[in-house]
């Protein structure tokens, strides 16, 4: 529980001023301004300038609003049963444990029975404070990524959806599901509103509606869970009048929640699957990322079933096939005459549940167009020949049935054990066995050529990108961690060295490239981890840190598990290398290439700004032998559910 | 032009065919000065504040690097918006960008940069990673 949805003492509500400042006589001064305005609008207008003369005076109505003199209005409604309330309870029925949120008076109805509803008042969902749109989105999907599961951030109107526009596109490209709520009240102020709210994101989101009644705002509720879940699964809006916020629910009850059902493959196709799995001499299983946690472990009890060796998508992304179970790797024998693909191609056949690419053609009414999103996308220029790997690709491609591989999987193996023998257990167990040492010893040897690799300008400063992976990860091995960032730029060195055998080990890229995604990730990620044992890994470029930093105090507010690292390279590097490469090519000049794309002059210090956000924290560390004991700290701290930043020079690339 | 340089770099190659040490050619220029050449024409971005990066330097053998006249070819090279060579990571460095006296210098701080590869066996942590590896069972 956060600081905040618990009781407070009257020593923690009181503000901690250090004992210097006159506080009193601070906000007398600020008393004395507001009221001087108060008596004599016109006052700022005595003497304009030029470039004040060309406005008009702002009214005397909106002088009070700028300046902070708008009081909560007195005759709000007193209601008994507020509507907000039955929102937030149907909230709770889905188990949406966190809405993540900055705040906004459009939904100030939601956000106060979030706070007061119940008795004693509600704990969940726990309001997530966040210091920018961006950052709850981002976090809805850092938490979605590793739980498989929704939680919820909401948006003040047209301009919090318009922050957080980002976010949800990122969202909507790595189809996570979130439900985005969206306040709506045509009685404040105008620009905040619109008739048709989520039309600014309609394009890149799966579904949204703007309920007129308080039950129809219930269902909605509901079928935004029931929406973000089912494939194609991604972030849907509800936009939620103030009307039906503030309104007497009487004797309204909240109707049972009915989850989503997804299915799977028919029987028939389960059997034939089943059968071509039993037949063959040599299955194995092509896994790609499922849906939930559950569709690993589905996974798992198949290939085990079968002693099918199995492909995994772990280093690379969230819930995938645990990468050092017995059955994961190339197998013993890497000729198989039939191969299941489950989430991924196959060459025999795949289930794949649908992606938002079948969405667009319907919901892209700003036509962007998406490039790679479009249903008919077209990697090579129109009239080209395929390249190789294109056609390499469509040879290697079976049949593909668009069905969700995670609800499929109890279906084949209610077929296959129905179909085993004694003898044919026999055979499956020695396969195992083989399977077994033949993945092992190809996990130890990739490791060991990582290793030789790894140790590439070892003792050299500023600090190897592949020292931080290679050091850190003897600290966590052995913990329940989860690396929440994407790791592109820092060199992606723990899809060599570490271990990914958890549905939240690794979250992935960031969907659509887009920068600023790092921190809100983790802090999301951070979320699901505190209260389930976990700790959270964030290894972070300092150009992405500086979109939206406000998370780092987030973390701190709502303690969450947060390590830190950062890649800091000052520099937006990929962006250096693109520039000096142009320079180059253009032959004007290879020595201003830095122009806009490095992050000195001055250095920042992300040790200091954690520190002001009210983190833990240490560095910059420019010595790599001093590396190994501040992660040691960092691991501590964050194991004790302390957020920490560590600040490391590193190596460009 | 363009066939010319060509031609030269095939000639030189020919004649350094096989990089071992005893067949680089002579450092002539200031790796002192090479070094901040080396920062300010951005050659880090790719290769590293150390000569270890995207595209390592460090005692590589690469061909490239087997004496000045080539690795001076080879910076110029590219000096077209099509490159000569079939490269499209390595930016070009006409003269009118490095000079000759700048290309030496920093062929001299390239060649001075250290070979840092320590042996596993004396790396806790790379030690640590192969043990855990060997000892450690799967655990659902
Ligand atoms: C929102 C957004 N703005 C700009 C870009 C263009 N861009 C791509 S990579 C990059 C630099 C990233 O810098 P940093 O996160 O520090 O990583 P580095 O390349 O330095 O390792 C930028 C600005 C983007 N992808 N997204
Ligand atoms: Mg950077």
């Amino acid at each position: 529980m956060s600081k905040d949805q618990s009781d407070h003492s009257r020593d923690d509500i009181t503000p901690k001023i250090a004992p210097k400042v006159d506080r009193r006589s601070f906000l007398k001064g600020a008393a004395t301004g507001a009221a001087a305005l108060a008596v004599n609008p016109g006052a700022q207008a005595q003497e304009p300038s030029a470039y004040q003369a060309s406005f008009t005076a702002p009214s005397y109505q909106q002088l009070q609003r700028d300046t902070g003199m708008v009081a909560p209005p007195t005759s709000g409604r007193t209601v008994v049963r507020p509507g907000s309330d039955l929102m937030v309870q149907a909230l709770k029925d889905m188990g949406i444990e966190f809405v993540a949120s900055n705040n906004g008076s459009s939904f100030e109805g939601i956000q106060e029975s979030i706070a007061n509803y119940g008795s004693p008042p509600n704990h969940m969902p726990e309001y997530i404070t966040a210091l920018h749109e961006e950052s709850s989105v981002d976090m809805a999907n850092g938490y979605a990524k590793a739980e498989g599961r929704p939680m919820a951030a909401m948006l003040h109107g047209t301009l919090g959806i318009q922050h957080a526009s980002m976010s949800i596109f990122q969202a909507y490209h790595t189809g996570t599901p979130m439900i985005l709520i969206v306040g709506r009240d045509e009685s404040f102020i105008q620009a905040h509103t619109a008739d048709d709210m989520a039309a600014m994101c309609r394009s890149f989101t799966k579904w949204d509606a703007q309920p007129k009644t308080l039950p129809e705002c219930i269902d909605a509720l509901h079928e935004a869970y029931r929406q973000a879940v089912t494939p194609p699964t991604g972030p849907t809006v509800i936009v939620i009048d103030m009307e039906l916020q503030k309104e007497e629910a009487r004797d309204f009850v909240v109707p049972p929640f009915r989850p989503a059902e997804i299915g799977g493959v028919d029987h028939a196709t389960a059997r034939d699957i089943a059968k071509a799995l039993f037949d063959a001499s040599n299955p194995r299983l092509n896994t790609g990322m499922f849906r939930t946690p559950e569709g690993g472990q589905a996974a798992v009890q198949l290939a085990e079933l079968i002693g099918a060796s199995t492909s995994t998508t772990a280093t690379g992304g969230p819930m995938g096939f645990p990468q050092r179970h017995p059955l994961c790797g190339p197998g013993a024998d890497t000729t198989n005459d039939y191969v299941l693909g489950l989430e991924t191609d196959s060459p025999n056949i795949s289930l794949q549940r649908p992606a938002v690419t079948s969405l667009t053609a319907k919901r892209d009414v700003m036509g962007i167009g998406f490039g790679s999103l479009r249903e008919d996308y077209v990697p090579s220029p129109p009239g080209s020949e395929p390249t190789p790997q294109e056609q390499n690709q469509k040879q290697s491609q079976g049949t593909v049935l668009t069905v969700d591989a995670e609800a499929s999987i109890p279906l084949i193996i209610a077929e296959l054990s129905k179909l085993m023998t004694p003898a044919k257990l026999r055979e499956i167990d020695e396969r195992k066995a083989s399977h077994a040492r033949a993945n092992r010893e190809a996990f130890l040897t990739d490791l060991r050529a990582a290793v030789e690799e790894k140790k590439r300008g070892w003792d050299l400063s500023p600090v190897s990108t592949a020292r931080i992976y290679a050091e850190l990860w003897p600290l966590i091995m052995n913990g329940d961690w989860c690396l929440a960032s994407p790791s592109n730029f820092s060199g992606a060195h723990h899809r060599e060295l570490w271990e990914h055998n958890k549905p939240y080990s690794f979250l992935g890229s960031q969907g659509a490239g887009g920068m600023g995604y790092g921190l809100g990730a983790s802090a999301g990620a951070a979320l699901a981890a505190r209260g389930r044992g976990r700790f959270v890994v964030n290894i972070q470029c300092d150009g992405d840190f500086n979109y939206a930093p406000g998370a780092l105090w987030t973390a701190c507010h709502h303690e969450l598990p947060m390590l830190s690292i950062m890649h800091n390279n000052r520099a937006w590097h990929q962006e250096f290398m693109f520039i000096q490469y142009l320079a180059g090519v253009r032959g004007r000049g290879t020595d201003r290439g830095h122009i806009g794309t490095v992050l000195r002059d001055p250095f920042i210090d992300y040790s200091k700004i954690a520190q002001g956000y009210g983190m833990a924290s240490e560095g910059p560390i420019e010595d790599p032998t001093l590396l190994a004991a501040a992660l040691k700290r960092g691991v501590e701290s964050v194991k004790n559910g302390k957020p920490y930043l560590i600040d490391v020079l590193t190596q460009p690339r | 032009m363009r066939k010319h340089v060509f031609g030269t770099i095939v000639l030189l190659m020919g004649l350094y065919a096989t990089p071992a040490a005893a067949q680089l050619g002579p450092v002539n220029g200031d790796a002192e000065a090479g070094a901040q050449l080396y920062y300010d024409h951005g050659c880090y971005a790719c290769h590293g504040f150390s000569g270890y990066g995207r595209k390592d330097l460090n005692n590589t053998g690469s061909p490239w690097l087997t004496n000045e006249e080539i690795f001076r070819a080879f910076l110029r090279a590219r000096a077209d918006v099509a490159p000569l060579l079939p490269s499209t990571d390595m930016p070009n460095y006409p003269a009118n960008s490095l000079s000759d006296a700048m290309v030496r210098d920093i062929y001299a701080y390239v060649r001075s940069m250290p070979d840092n590869r320590p042996e596993t066996a004396d790396v806790p942590a790379l030690r640590n990673i192969l043990e855990a590896a060997e000892q450690r069972q799967y655990k659902p």
